[in-house]
């Protein structure tokens, strides 16, 4: 048996290293457990998908709307592919604090923030990809978007942004709720509902007063007016909003909303996360 | 890299050193109640006591999964409320419950801890041979956890903590829900942890023979409270080297009384039910044996026996350890 020794002198705690480190570690585990649950993967592709490619041309015929209208739906579904994927991502977190290896990860040496930034890192890669997927397919059915290099800055940036804030809605959901179940309950009124009032599929002009005016509220409808403006040029959205005339002006007012958003759900969730995985 | 073995001169410290620790869970629940101990560097310290009695809880505040309502608690010296990183970098923990990414192999398991524990990656390497070899899983490692059978799951939970050598490990009723073949494989790897490197285990359990034969010293919790402390040879010789056990017709209480009375049975002796137990320390069992006839109590059986952890536990809780857990 080993010698027991009232004291004892212990190394000094591992030195602080690269933070990405650890995080990067947490990043390539979350994309290993992703990629062996394709639902995860697939599942928020569908409905988008379905819409762009079927829905879309469908109603261009039935209805004779112009060719720009099928390009509208389009980018319109990017706004249901990202909250569906990232909510998606937040089921993550419930299985794995469930059955799998949170407690782990809790007890590790490292800030527990890099757990969900960890996460996200993962989440915004896979919905990248999909919007990305969601894209080229839209090109391949002939659906013409218009960009410019400067249209695409504006593009990505308020996706991205976009998908930052609504993976910290699923996270922070994800802490508050003791099952999935509960979160799946959930969900299509946090990632579906907003999508038909946010100018998804006609301008928010088309809505009721009082929902026209609910609508400018939702960072969705800010992100879906700067994807238009990105993708197709059209800086229609964008006015519906702020009813000004410079468009950068706006856009710029929009992706302000847009940063809010996603830096005021990362560090809620930040916050909700550890007060929940912390008894 | 810095290496677990390079170790900086620092002030000493016993491995865990607990002070008025007190954990009261919303709704006013107090899972435990103001709590002291220490462990010195090196020693098996158990954790016995029922289900709910605070010993997981106790494990969830030291590994800082679980944040105390008052008291101070330090690992290595390192305060686990302001130093958790300190504390958690040289410890490690085996959770009650599977805590594994079922999905990835047992090998990516293993990798993730050493990582996260930043320790060096040719270590961790030649580590997670040594341990494959030494817990039995060599076969395994590369199949996903979720193929593994309970005991392996655990054997490969209790490899991943030993990943990053700590100096502390925790372990957290490591054979509950175990078959009694598994149990007894694990109990010989912990037991093998004591002979082969420096490290300070505290573990929690229920079974009694676990902590007898693990331990250094045993702590006994019931109720959130630490009701006795020591070695289990001097827990178990409070109790004198023999005791008569008789199982009464009528009320144990009052048979209880009558034998005190007589002088046959001290404060020690207790009942449970209609059994009633009364430690011999300097009388022999034939005087104690006659004395009870003599006394005239409808017994229906009667029996000598040396002393068990569950006597002890008995005498000081009033509750059967294996009934309450």
């Amino acid at each position: 048996m080993t010698a027991i020794s009232p004291e004892m002198t212990l190394p000094r705690p591992r030195a602080r290293h690269n933070p990405l480190a650890p995080l990067a570690t947490l990043a390539a585990r979350r994309f290993q457990l992703s990629v062996r649950t394709p639902r995860e993967l697939v599942v928020p592709l569908l409905t988008p998908i379905l819409f762009a490619l079927v829905i879309a041309p469908a109603l261009k015929q039935a209805l004779h709307t112009s060719a720009a209208y099928e390009a509208f739906v389009a980018t319109g579904t990017i706004g249901l592919l990202i909250p569906l994927n990232t909510m998606f991502a937040g089921l993550g977190v419930i299985v794995d604090r469930d059955g799998g290896a949170q407690r782990e990860l809790l007890a590790a040496p490292i800030p527990r923030s890099l757990l969900v930034l960890g996460n996200l890192a993962v989440a915004f890669a896979i919905t990248a990809l999909q919007v990305a997927v969601l894209i080229a397919a839209a090109v391949a059915r002939g659906i013409h978007f218009n960009a410019t290099a400067t249209g695409v800055v504006w593009f990505v940036a308020a996706a991205a942004l976009f998908t930052v804030g609504m993976y910290g809605v699923g996270e922070t959901l994800a802490s508050r709720v003791p099952k999935a179940e509960e979160y799946i309950a959930r969900l299509p009124a946090i990632a579906i509902v907003p999508w038909f009032l946010a100018g998804s599929l006609f301008p928010i002009s088309a809505l009721p007063g009082f929902l026209a005016w609910f609508a400018k509220f939702l960072p969705l409808t800010h992100g879906l007016a700067l994807v238009r403006y990105g993708l197709l040029g059209d800086s229609s959205g964008l006015h519906n909003i702020w009813s000004m005339h410079s468009a950068t002006t706006m856009a710029t007012l929009s992706l302000a909303v847009v940063a809010f958003f996603a830096a005021a759900l990362t560090v809620i969730s930040i916050r909700a996360f550890n007060r929940a995985a912390v008894r | 890299m810095q290496s677990r073995s390079e170790s900086i001169p620092r002030v000493k410290q016993p491995a865990i050193s607990v002070r008025q620790l007190r954990k009261t869970y919303p709704g006013g629940v107090d899972a435990v109640k103001s709590i002291d101990f220490e462990v010195a560097a090196g020693e098996v310290f158990g954790l016995l006591g029922p289900n709910g009695a605070g010993k997981s809880t106790t494990i969830g505040m030291l590994t800082t999964t679980i944040a105390p309502t008052s008291g101070s608690a330090r690992v290595a010296g390192y305060d686990v409320a302001s130093e958790p990183l300190a504390a958690r970098s040289i410890s490690s923990v085996v959770f009650q419950e599977p805590v594994v990414d079922r999905t990835l192999a047992g090998r990516r398991n293993l990798d993730i801890h050493a990582r996260l524990w930043r320790t060096d990656p040719s270590v961790a390497r030649s580590r997670v041979g040594e341990l494959a070899e030494t817990l039995g899983l060599a076969e395994l490692l590369d199949r996903p956890v979720g193929s593994y059978s309970g005991g392996e799951r655990r054997r490969l939970e209790i490899a991943r903590a030993l990943v990053s050598e700590p100096q502390v490990l925790f372990l957290d009723e490591p054979t509950v829900g175990l078959d009694p073949r598994i149990r007894h494989e694990l109990l010989d790897v912990i037991g093998r942890l004591r002979d082969r490197s420096e490290i300070t285990i505290m573990l929690t359990t229920h079974y009694l023979d676990e902590a007898e034969r693990l331990c250094d010293r045993i702590a006994i919790i019931h109720a959130g409270k630490i009701v006795a402390l020591d070695t289990p040879r001097a827990l178990l010789a409070g109790l004198g080297h023999e005791l008569v056990e008789l199982r009464v017709n009528g009320d144990a209480a009052t048979a209880l009384s009558s034998l005190r009375t007589r002088g046959i049975a001290g404060d020690d002796a207790f009942t449970v039910g209609s059994t009633l137990t009364v430690p011999l320390h300097d009388r022999t069992a034939a005087h104690a044996i006659s004395a009870i006839h003599d006394a005239d109590l409808a017994a229906s059986s009667i029996s000598t026996r040396q002393p068990t952890l569950d006597d002890v536990y008995l005498q000081l809780t009033g509750a059967r350890l294996a009934d309450a857990a």
